[in-house]
């Protein structure tokens, strides 16, 4: 066996690992988004382990991306992940805190004066 | 292969966000599964243009990733100002 073929089991074998771990960031992620008990916490899984596992999907994309080409706008791809994840997470975040959207917290609910459960929506 | 893979289990955890997307109480819970749903639509795009060896479909989940910053900004805007032409300045108190 030639040191290509080699070359070219490694690297297809590494991307399937980092897939596998992207996969199981990106499950966790939308399996908090629909059992979380709130807007908060839903925000938390969504948009922490999926915005991860969507970096490593695509990185692990980009080892085994066929050209150039590809890999490059990939990893442009990753790069718009990390900046565009958090910024709309704390969009939507500071959007609802302003509505008056008020947290599930536990023992340490403090509501805002007015902060109703569904928001204002005015 | 990997990247078949990697659009089908993406593909799942996209179904579960369409069902949040649906079953959000508040008009901030269907904004953040929009927000997944787009992210993941954009991961099934890079992922096929794996598959595929096209390019231009790297470029398509660009281009869905730029437009769900857009989406998202429009839709909380309008729904905190009630306008797509908030005023700049503040309404004066009585």
């Amino acid at each position: 066996m030639e040191a290509g073929a080699v070359l070219e089991i490694v690297r297809l074998g590494l991307s399937g690992v980092v897939v596998a771990i992207g996969l199981v960031l990106i499950a966790g992620g939308a399996l908090g988004l629909l059992r979380f008990p709130d807007l908060y916490t839903r925000i938390h899984a969504a948009n922490v382990a999926d915005v991860v596992g969507s970096v490593v999907v695509v990185l692990g994309l980009v080892i085994a991306a066929p050209d150039w080409g590809i890999a490059v706008r990939l990893l442009l791809l990753a790069a718009l992940f990390m900046a565009l994840g958090p910024t709309l997470s704390h969009l939507v975040a500071q959007a609802a805190h302003a509505a008056g959207l008020a947290p599930i917290a536990g023992r340490y609910a403090a509501p805002r004066p007015g902060a109703t459960r569904t928001g204002s929506m005015s | 292969m990997t990247a078949l893979a990697a659009a089908i289990g993406v593909s799942i955890a996209l179904l579960l966000c369409v069902v949040r997307l649906f079953a959000g109480p508040t008009l901030y819970d269907r904004t953040l599964a929009m927000n997944g749903v787009v992210m993941k639509l954009a991961v099934i795009a890079a992922a096929a243009a794996v598959v595929t060896g096209r390019a231009a479909l790297v470029d398509a989940a660009l281009a869905f990733l730029l437009a769900s910053v857009v989406a998202n900004i429009a839709v909380l805007k309008f729904f905190r100002s009630g306008t797509f032409q908030a005023p700049l300045t503040r309404a004066e108190k009585p």
